[in-house]
């Protein structure tokens, strides 16, 4: 059992997700950093399916009354067993009654705490991560709040030994997309900036869709039919600001998409932060899927 | 397929409709009026290489295995013939009781040039089917309003519209199974229902089938 002292700004527990039904209205979510969240596992010798807890910028202050392993990923945040620091990437054991603190992320926006044993809440259309947007899935279907008690698994599996690619902060982070669906209708003004200009990430972002600041797109075309997206697809509302759509995000939208998110780079898109710039460079499907094969060699 | 990704028109034969990424992920096809037929054969045939496929208004979104080409029959199962017709799945009838006391009711009424009786009369003689889901888990659009009721949508969109609301935007009919953000005309409100995670499938109302509103 996890024991909330006090919530971080967003805990939610995640897992690899739900796929299977988009079709019926629902997205996959599940951890936004999936590589972060795998890697946590694996160091504490859970499967790589099994729930942890994203921590959004800020993390919470947890007591471990049982004790147990964990490992925090992704975002590297301030972290603290008793006062004494915890190390990013590493297995450590606690004793029973350990208190877990962490702070503010120094790089990225997401963080990943993995337990041995796994966070046991029940599993809804297959996983076990949290809908925020509709209420159900993961701990009660919401955020952790102060008091909660997490069921977590004792038992961990053998840990294994892991060297996994290193977080890279990436302050001034260029996205590979492909041309999306609509990319012909918007003016080759719009085009040009699209790809030349450096956006702002809006505080105004969260899992269902990250806003950007910059230039004003133009779209030429008329009014579009509602089509399915994906997590990473580049949307383009009335106002000309673009909205990557994000892992909660609707299955279906009825706004252009200018262009699409490679899903190798959904990781670093999932550690982007309020007020951190990020542009576009545009590649080709055989380009995107190299890519993903090279990401994945580490995760086979 | 040219440098782009994308199939070139005139590679395939002429009824091959135009193909186009979403993201690496998601392969989306306009589809047309072939929607349903075509999720039907391409959800019969599956193909290792795609994880899911999503109907959508006009278009599909195939969801692929990242990683992975184009399984090469694509294009024969989109072009196949309506031969071999895909069995359809039971489709079943729906009546939703609905409470209409929606807070644009009136305006959809002066909108469209009828009494606030007359629309209700009108919203329900009208059978709607099921033309997807998407939105938010459960939501159906529903096609068949009849062609005076279509209004473009409202300009600034209501951030919380509640759970149960009936709405009507551009040629469709909604119902919201949470509460969202919406910019569609509410009419009225229904005790339905739509959405639950533990049925399979959890939505209740599933592409095809056909839904009558009743007054509750």
């Amino acid at each position: 059992m996890i024991i909330v002292v006090r919530p971080g700004m967003l805990d939610l527990v995640v897992d690899l997700g739900r796929p299977g039904y988009r079709h019926q209205g629902v997205p996959e979510g599940g951890a936004a950093d999936t590589p972060a969240l795998i890697h946590a596992n694996r160091l504490v010798g859970n499967p790589d399916s099994m729930a942890g807890l994203e921590l959004t910028l800020r993390g919470p202050e947890l007591l471990f009354p049982e004790g147990g392993v964990i490992a925090l990923t992704g975002a590297d945040m301030d972290a603290r067993v008793n006062g004494g620091r915890l190390q990013h990437g590493e297995a450590q054991e606690l004793e029973p009654g350990a208190k877990l603190e962490i702070g503010m992320a120094r790089t990225g926006a997401r963080g990943y705490l993995a337990v041995a044993g796994g966070l046991d809440v029940p599993v809804v259309l297959g996983s076990r991560s949290v809908f925020l947007p509709g209420g159900w899935g993961g701990w009660q279907g919401r955020a952790l709040r102060s008091g909660d008690r997490l069921p977590a698994g004792r038992e961990g599996g053998q840990a294994e030994w892991l060297r996994m690619p290193e977080f890279t902060p990436c302050p001034d982070c260029c996205l590979r997309v492909l041309p999306g669906p609509q990319l012909g209708s918007f003016s080759d003004k719009a085009l040009v900036s699209f790809l030349d200009q450096v956006y702002t990430v809006d505080a105004d972002s969260n899992r269902v869709g990250i806003r950007l600041q910059g230039v004003s797109l133009e779209y030429q075309g008329g009014e579009l039919a509602s089509q399915g997206v994906l997590p990473g697809a580049v949307q383009v509302p009335p106002s000309g600001q673009p909205i990557i759509l994000g892992w909660d995000g609707p299955v279906t939208g009825g706004y252009p998409v200018i262009a699409g998110v490679i899903s190798t780079d959904l990781p670093r898109l999932a550690q982007l932060k309020p007020g951190d710039r990020v542009s576009f460079r545009m590649v080709g499907v055989e380009q995107a899927r190299m890519a993903w094969r090279r990401a994945a060699t580490w995760l086979s | 397929m040219d440098e782009l990704g994308q199939i070139k028109a005139g590679s395939v034969s002429r009824e091959t409709p135009t193909w186009r990424w979403v993201t690496d992920r998601g392969l989306r096809i306009a589809s047309g009026d072939a929607t349903l037929a075509m999720y039907r054969r391409l959800c019969d045939a599956n193909l290792s290489e795609i994880n899911e496929v999503v109907p959508a208004d006009g278009s599909l979104l195939l969801v692929m295995k990242p990683g992975v080409a184009l399984p090469a029959v694509l294009s024969d199962i989109l072009n196949e013939e309506q031969g071999r017709q895909a069995a359809a799945p039971g489709t079943k009838q729906h009546e939703i009781a609905v409470t209409f006391d929606g807070e644009d009711l009136r305006f959809v009424a002066a909108q469209t040039g009828l009494s606030v009786p007359d629309l209700i009369r009108r919203l329900c003689a009208t059978v709607f089917s099921v033309k997807f889901l998407g939105f938010q888990p459960g939501f159906a659009y529903l096609e068949g309003l009849p062609e005076a009721l279509h209004l473009a949508r409202r300009n600034t969109p209501r951030t919380r519209v509640p759970a149960g609301s009936v709405a009507l935007g551009g040629p469709y009919c909604g119902i919201y199974p949470a509460e969202g953000p919406g910019g569609w005309h509410l009419v009225g409100r229904t005790e339905a229902k739509l959405f639950n995670p533990a049925a399979r499938p959890p939505a209740r109302l599933q592409p095809g089938d056909t839904v009558r509103l009743v007054p509750a």
